[in-house]
């Protein structure tokens, strides 16, 4: 259980030593010198059918994972038809000519396996965790199901069934509701919008499109295989071409977008939820992209802004103010942008004032010098967190391949990057935030209308949306 | 594959050195799973495990408590859970909150979790904080900040969590229900998180009894896993926890009483249930029998997994019995039970999806279970096994439970090769054994309008 929620700051509380206890008892100990992050070096080479393999040696255990990513996401799904990029990845593992969907499942709890696959914006990434004495089968079932797939008809309406449940599953959770409006905001009339399609405009995703799609883009040339574990170069472009090279390469056609435009002008949203007793908010905004420098400094921004319950957000709507069950700041990143978002669960009479000590807590963190100790505080955070968020093995292996394919970031995002941390000062931190957070971010707020109704009236114009992003009407200060 | 005849020579050779308190298995590892893991145990009864592993600059340290649900009297209910959630409340020299912002600052995670057994706390951070970790668990095993406040604040908080989790949760009440007809005894069938009523009389007394009888190192079990040097470590754990005086000899825990060997079955009935439910339980060897690593399998075959028989049969998608199925073995100190839970799609389907479910455990009853099938559950299985080892964090939680659970601790990694050698011919024997009416238990939960 979170114990973060539980606890309070009581002043004057704080316990005074025993006599007669150790004196080491009585603070906290002075750390270690920090010790060196040493990674191991992911090493890439081009097989003959244009698939790009990197090998990234691990040892600890005896398993190896492998994550395949096709460079084309959401936003490559034609414009008419929205989610084609998620069915086609996730029709791949649905049966090939001869193996049917549970022959496959059947082969994949065989390697002791787990397969999974994620679409985001400009991407899909398949992963697969198997007994490294299962090598052989595992890329074998992978050459099949990515050479082979057959998208049988029965499958596809399976998965629209069930895909059509889980978005209304989904509508349940007001984050979800919350969080999917602002992306809609943020990327009306951009190609990211694909990613937010809806129960209403799977419908008439047919056979032919998920084959059309595979058929443009799941090709070796449009491709990355990271592959994790106890191997070499050697072994593993030995491997992977035994049961891949029969993968042909096809010239796939560029798709060109700029970045989404940041948001600039006041905007709240606001989805009814009838029945959420607690008003959930979003604010976001457009970032830079992850290859940036700029990552570096905001990391830590973002640290002393919300990344955790020690952080002003938290510190100040929660434990100072009693507004908040919570209150972050978190960063996404796709290759082409960043994505600065604030989330918050707040008390409905409360929801003016937050939004009021959000909107401050930005503005401060433009104009006013930040603390070299708050400063130094997030970056410990940073660097300590790091190696932590590594040790899952899919993990690693995500963020082996989401450096080293997806987001194209190098050495400065892996072995490098405590020291990227460690340099950045109080100067470098405040000229991010001037550069990203004085344009206003985009607001949206999902609760129940009847609880909110009043203090959305105290907003100003707030648009209202249904739950499927269409909008309804405008509300005004003060109408009724 | 992995190699049989090796794990069997490897485990043939396992010697288990004694050098004073000192145990050491790393050397004696079988199969590829080399997972080097140290055990000694300080003046004071604490144990001691040391698993080291540098692959990541990262430590956990878990402190766990052999105390559970299972310890608490009659009509005390919840307060193993209650002292958990003030574990955080502040101790000698660390005020309120500042456990988990210490850890935070580091970069760290910090949890806990309370089971009928084993209470257990747990900090993962960066190697160069290994100290401050240490520090943080030792003061609150030293001196817990027990007052009036303090409790109350854990009390309020646990009620509201019991309450929330009840109005979210429709069938959570049916899983308490099924507890008390599986088990016979009061310490093994109330519910970890304990019952409202009990948990509002709770004094603070009460808390202070149970923290100075459990909450000692001689009752508890400390890890560390990750990257940290094994000298420094004794170092500071003899630092830390070696002034911090041994408590009395602590009550063992009662052993379960499972009742008398009857087929059970009862009905009850809810209007907030989305739909028709059944729990069914099959009562069967505890995890020190030597039938434990067939029926271990078992598990495996008839549940775990997307397409064991189970799942297959009652959750696929041509054959919409149930729309959520879950279970396995419970295992607790000296008892195990296997647990299915399934909401079904009407009330016909629940009674159709007992049948198949009785239908699956006779084909084990006629016929054997075929080589393939076995060799995949094994595959799962060794997967899960092996996962166990994934982080520090899964490591510490593992062996720091397994400690007071497993019957056996030292032979701890030999319980892979023990599963891999089952044979289709044990499976069966053990299906004729345990899974037979007498020592069914079948709980309905009923939907009224």
């Amino acid at each position: 259980m979170k114990k973060i929620l539980a606890l309070v700051i009581l002043a004057g509380l704080i316990p005074q030593p025993l006599p007669g206890q150790e004196r080491f008892r009585k603070s906290p100990p002075v750390p270690e010198p920090l010790q060196e992050l040493k990674l191991p070096a992911i090493q890439t080479l081009r097989l003959d059918n244009g698939l790009t393999l990197s090998v990234v040696p691990r040892r600890n255990l005896p398993i190896m994972n492998l994550q395949l990513i096709i460079f084309a996401g959401e936003s490559f799904s034609p414009a008419a038809l929205p989610g084609v990029a998620t069915f086609t990845a996730e029709m791949i593992s649905r049966g090939t000519a001869d193996l049917s969907v549970d022959k496959i499942e059947e082969r994949i709890e065989a390697l002791g396996g787990t397969f999974l696959c994620d679409t985001s914006f400009e991407y899909s990434v398949f992963s697969l965790s198997f007994l490294e004495t299962r090598l052989d089968q595992a890329l074998e079932l992978l050459g099949l199901i990515l050479i082979q797939p057959a998208f049988p008809e029965r499958e596809l309406t399976y998965m629209k069934m069930t895909k059509f449940y889980e978005l209304l599953e989904k509508n349940r959770d007001p984050e979800h509701v919350a969080k999917r409006q602002l992306f809609r905001s943020l990327f009306r009339g951009h190609p990211f919008e694909k990613a937010l399609f809806n129960e209403d405009t799977i419908k008439n995703i047919s056979r032919k499109d998920v084959q059309s799609f595979y058929q443009k883009y799941y090709r070796p040339n449009n491709a990355q295989l990271v592959l994790t574990g106890n191997l070499t170069n050697q072994i593993a472009s030995r491997r992977v071409s035994r049961y891949l090279q029969t993968w042909l390469p096809r010239v796939v056609q560029p798709v060109y977008y700029e970045p989404p435009p940041a948001n600039d002008k006041e905007t709240i949203c606001f989805v009814d939820h009838p029945g959420t007793k607690d008003a959930v908010l979003y604010l976001g905004n457009v970032i830079f992209p992850p290859s940036s420098p700029d990552i570096f400094p905001f990391l830590v921004l973002n640290q002393v802004l919300g990344g955790t319950p020690n952080s002003r957000l938290f510190m100040n709507l929660r434990e100072s103010k009693g507004y908040a069950y919570y209150a972050y700041s978190e960063l996404e990143f796709s290759t082409t942008a960043g994505l600065f978002i604030i989330r918050a669960k707040v008390a409905p009479n409360a929801l003016v004032s937050s939004l009021q000590e959000i909107s401050q807590e930005i503005t401060r963190l433009g104009r006013e010098k930040i603390l070299t100790y708050e400063i130094e505080q997030a970056k410990s955070y940073v660097i300590g967190h790091y190696p932590i968020q590594l040790e899952a093995w899919d993990r690693f292996s995500f963020k082996a391949a989401q450096i080293n394919s997806f987001f194209r970031l190098g050495d400065d995002h892996w072995n490098r990057f405590y020291e990227n941390i460690a340099t950045v000062d109080a100067a470098r931190v405040s000229e991010v935030a001037q550069k990203y957070l004085l344009s206003r971010p985009m607001t949206v707020i999902c609760g129940d209308l009847n609880t909110l109704a009043r203090p959305l009236r105290e907003l100003g114009r707030v648009d209202v949306y249904d739950q499927k992003g269409n909008f309804l009407y405008t509300m005004s200060k003060g109408e009724q | 594959m992995w190699n049989m005849a090796k794990a069997t020579l490897l485990a043939s050779a396992l010697v288990v050195c004694l050098a004073g308190q000192d145990i050491s298995f790393s050397p004696q590892v079988v199969t590829p799973l080399s997972v080097p893991i140290s055990r000694y145990t300080l003046k004071n009864g604490l144990e001691v495990i040391l698993a080291d592993d540098d692959s990541l600059p990262v430590v956990t340290v878990a402190v766990a408590y052999r105390v559970g649900s299972v310890n608490e009297p009659q009509r005390k209910s919840g307060l193993a859970y209650l002292l958990e959630d003030l574990m955080f409340q502040g101790s000698l020299n660390v005020s309120p909150m500042q456990h988990i912002s210490y850890i935070n600052r580091s970069g760290g995670e910090t949890n806990a979790g309370t089971t009928q057994d084993v209470t257990m706390f747990y900090e993962t951070v960066p190697s160069n904080q290994l100290a401050l970790a240490l520090w943080l668990e030792s003061d609150r095993m030293y001196t817990l900040d027990i007052t009036a406040a303090n409790v109350e604040r854990s009390r309020e908080s646990i009620v509201e969590d019991i309450r929330r989790r009840k109005g979210n949760e429709p069938y959570l009440e049916s899983f308490f229900i099924f507890d008390e007809l599986v088990y016979a005894d009061y310490a093994h069938q109330h519910p970890v998180v304990g019952y409202e009523a009990d948990i509002k009389e709770l004094t603070v007394e009460d808390v202070k009894d149970f923290y100075s009888t459990y909450y000692v190192p001689n009752n508890a079990v400390l890890v560390i896993s990750g990257n940290f040097d094994k000298s420094k470590a004794r170092e500071k754990v003899e630092q830390y926890f070696g002034s911090i005086l041994r408590g009395k000899d602590v009550p063992a825990p009662p052993l379960p009483d499972m009742g008398e060997k009857r087929e059970t079955s009862r009905n009850i009935y809810s209007s907030l249930i989305s739909s028709q439910a059944f729990h069914l339980a099959y009562r069967i060897a505890p995890p020190d029998s030597d039938d434990f690593p067939a029926l271990t399998l078992v598990d495996y075959i008839l549940i775990r997994g997307k397409r064991s028989r189970l799942q297959k049969n009652l959750l696929q998608k041509d054959y919409r019995l149930v729309s959520y199925l879950s279970g396995g073995i419970e295992k607790r100190s000296h008892s195990a039970v296997f647990k299915i839970f399934a909401v079904a799609t009407n009330a016909q389907m629940a009674e159709e999806s007992q049948r198949a479910i009785n239908s699956e455990i006779n084909k084990f009853m006629t016929g054997f279970i075929s080589e393939a099938e076995l060799a995949k559950a094994k595959d799962i299985l060794k997967m899960d096994f092996i996962n166990h080892f994934s982080t520090s964090l899964d490591k510490a939680v593992f062996l720091a439970e397994a400690f007071f659970t497993h019957p056996r601790f030292d032979e701890i990694l030999l319980d892979l090769d023990k599963v891999l050698r089952v044979t289709p011919e044990e499976i069966s024997r053990i299906i004729h054994r345990y899974f037979i009416p007498k020592n069914r238990v079948l709980l309905n939960v009923n939907k009224i309008q």
